[in-house]
């Protein structure tokens, strides 16, 4: 949702701007001799000092000079002098961007290896990056676009994405966190006594962090991949079946106005349901805390944020978690030093200037560092089996007319107002799905 | 001679401006949609692949495509008669009757059309909220409990509700236009038929109508390319063509086709489409509607 206002807004900036060649940064040492390194960042909602604060504390460490280049559009300011040869050494830009450009050097293999990073130790301390990161990260396609053993894009910040609910209200009433579908359900009975649904979502897009989470949660990583790879026949099998079975019972629990106020006019009241306790839970992340920090809340009202059920007691539970990735183009002419760089962006002196503007870094007791809402976010991940998943349905040529995403989420509204039935949804998925396959090269 | 063709270098002069900003901004672009449809491109990439009629092809085979026409001629189809139907009415009341505060109910049924399409979005939106409506709630007053609705949630009738926005949004400019040709039809005409012991209800028919038959003409064919534009607008700031696609109109899918779907080509093709099909109805109107023209 937000990556697509994002995405309009690059789109329009992009047909506006007529990209002014930038610096001439062909050497690689300043004048008085000290290499120079030259970082480009995307400037998110944390604003541009970050950087230049971890810069500071870097050039205090090392005697470097490091050329910090940010914008909204970054992809913009780098790209013409890519074009020419001249590369940046370190990169802070995610994939799904519209330009695309992460995934265009990922498809010309124009990344640096930093598999070598993570068992490096952190500049100025005694641990290794590894050692440093949350697990899970590492290994998927979200770091390692190959599939195969070798990391070429760092996470940087993350955040999770899961059920959105009013722990104050948990407390009053002494009810448990669900763990399993099977609690899930039985709480849905207790809340619908006392006139409380279960389930919204703001607009279907919402569900892709429930989705994508259920899928991995029911089949595993592996089977994850493979929807996410459209392989041939995949939404027919039993696993796909399960999950729609679940979805549509959840539904069923929605509480009764979610279609009429999911849309964009409207979404920010079923948001407010859960502000007013009228609803219990809605697939939601982390920025749900600033968005409707100004609107009425119930007495006692305290975010909170909990991956979505499981099938049995103590199976994984997966945290759909978005993620911006840091990484080094194959053309850098400062590899070396750049790679200290990354490592130095996990050291504690870095990750508290990060965390001090909420940009949240996947390092392991980073909660502890966070405060208000976020402290009670972040800790979604120190649960026990708790696994973040990265990634989403994987980009191919576009298919005129097929939306995978469009079906797999809107459906749901008109399986609430029964104008569909699990069998229709599994069918379109399944024909979506081997459209989007056939696309894929 | 020479004066003849300095005239003529004048009118040229004259008209260059308008004729060189109508080709750069109508006519160029018209032509780049049909040219573009022919080709696969995302819209970003340098390679744009000719793949001939192939997105026409698969244009026919698109539900969402097919429901979203459906749509858009059912909003055609609904709006164009109730509005023209309802502006009709009012104008010959307003123009025949005496009624108290006309100028006043003039302006206000002017309003809505004057507002942006965002705000009558927000009005709408307060008027169809399931919970504390306008609507739900005024049925409620009335102990009609059983006629309210999710007005913007069920899939069979929020196509309807949309319509009903469309319509308040137009009436009250089609009613000032009509208004207007009404008033300069002679007294005399009316006075003639009371005569005759003609009612109300005929002399609209005979006397009415049919001299203004002309007015009603034009703006026919300006209310429907209007409302193919006001349904995008609308939709895009109210549904966004849900839930699940059923107020999905053509021109909301082409934009989302063309923009979120990287799918330029394929968008163009839908453009295409749309063009032939408002240029194709337009002109069946302005022919099935032709009539002798009647002076007085």
């Amino acid at each position: 949702m937000l990556n697509k206002r994002i995405g309009a807004a690059v789109l329009t900036a992009m047909m506006l701007t007529v990209s002014a060649c930038g610096s001439n940064g062909a050497s690689s040492t300043t004048e008085d001799g000290k290499p120079v390194l030259k970082m480009a960042a995307l400037e998110g909602g944390y604003g541009k000092e970050i950087y230049s604060e971890v810069i500071a504390e870097f050039e205090k460490q090392q005697d470097v000079k490091v050329e910090l280049t940010i914008s909204k559009s970054i992809e913009d300011e780098i790209t013409p002098n890519m074009k020419a040869g001249k590369y940046p050494d370190v990169v802070v830009l995610g994939q799904g961007r519209s330009s695309g450009l992460t995934e265009t050097l990922i498809k010309d293999k124009g990344l640096e290896d930093l598999t070598g990073v993570l068992a490096a130790k952190v500049p100025g301390e005694e641990v290794t990056v590894q050692d440093k990161l949350v697990d899970g990260l590492i290994g998927t396609l979200g770091t390692n676009p190959y599939g195969n053993e070798s990391t070429y894009l760092m996470p940087m910040f993350y955040s999770p994405t899961g059920l959105v609910y009013n722990k104050g209200l948990f407390e009053q009433k002494g009810w448990e966190v669900p763990t399993t579908w099977d609690e899930m359900f039985a709480l849905g009975e207790t809340a619908k006594q006392e006139g409380i649904a279960l389930f919204t979502y703001p607009t279907a897009g919402y569900l892709d962090s429930f989705f994508f989470a259920l899928l991995a949660d029911v089949g595993g990583q592996e089977f994850y991949d493979k929807v996410m790879n459209y392989e041939q026949d995949i939404w027919q099998s039993a696993e796909a079946t399960q999950v729609l079975e679940i979805t549509t019972k959840l539904l069923s629990y929605s509480s009764d106005t979610t279609v009429a106020y999911a849309n964009e006019q409207d979404f920010t009241k079923n948001q407010q349901s859960i502000l007013d306790n009228t609803t219990l839970f809605m697939p939601n992340g982390t920025w749900i805390a600033g968005e409707m920090g100004d609107a009425p809340k119930a007495e006692g009202f305290a975010w909170g944020l909990m991956p979505i059920p499981t099938l049995n007691e103590g199976d994984d539970r997966y945290i759909v978690t978005s993620m911006e990735s840091v990484w080094v183009p194959s053309e850098s002419k400062n590899k070396e030093l750049a790679k200290e760089f990354v490592a130095f962006l996990y050291s504690d002196k870095a990750a508290a200037i990060f965390a001090k503007s909420n940009a949240v870094q996947p390092i392991k007791g980073i909660a502890e560092q966070l405060t208000g809402e976020n402290q009670s976010f972040y800790s979604v991940y120190d649960a026990p089996q708790v696994k973040a998943l990265v990634g989403g349905f994987v980009s191919t040529k576009p298919v005129e007319g097929v939306n995978i995403k469009a079906v797999l989420f809107d459906t749901a509204n008109s399986i609430i107002s029964k104008q569909k039935t699990a069998e229709d949804w599994q069918k379109d998925l399944n024909q979506a799905s081997e459209k989007m396959r056939a696309a894929k090269e | 001679m020479n004066q003849k063709k300095g005239r003529s270098k004048f009118i040229f002069l004259c008209v260059a401006p308008a004729f060189i900003l109508f080709a750069i901004f109508m006519i160029i672009p018209t032509i780049n949609v049909f040219r573009m449809s022919v080709y696969k491109w995302s819209g970003f990439s340098a390679s744009k692949e000719f793949v001939g009629f192939d997105n026409f092809r698969i244009l026919f085979e698109d539900m969402v495509f097919i429901k979203s026409f459906q749509n858009t001629v059912l909003l055609l189809v609904v709006v164009t008669i109730i509005t023209m139907s309802l502006a009709l009415l009012f104008a010959a009341i307003m123009s025949r009757e005496q009624v108290k505060g006309k100028d006043l109910y003039r302006v206000v049924f002017y309003i809505p059309n004057i507002l942006s399409v965002v705000i009558i979005a927000a009005i709408f939106s307060a008027i169809y909220d399931a919970k504390d409506g306008l609507l739900n709630g005024f049925l409620g007053m009335l102990r009609l409990d059983f006629l309210q609705n999710m007005w913007l949630g069920d899939q069979r009738i929020v196509i309807y509700s949309v319509a009903a926005a469309m319509i308040w949004q137009s009436v009250g400019y089609y009613m000032v236009m009509y208004m207007a040709s009404m008033s300069s039809i002679p007294e005399s005409f009316y006075e003639a038929s009371a005569l005759e012991g003609t009612g109300k209800v005929r002399q609209f028919f005979s006397i009415t109508l049919p001299l203004i038959w002309q007015n009603l003409r034009n703006t026919l064919t300006f209310f429907i390319i209007s409302s193919i534009n006001l349904s995008f607008t609308l939709i895009k700031a109210m549904t966004g063509g849900g839930p699940d696609g059923s107020t999905e109109v053509f021109l909301n899918y082409m934009y989302k086709q063309a923009y979120t779907n990287s799918s330029y080509g394929y968008g163009m093709a839908i453009g295409s489409i749309v063009f032939l099909f408002s240029f194709g109805l337009s002109l069946a109107v302005s022919r099935i509607t032709k009539r002798e023209t009647l002076q007085y």
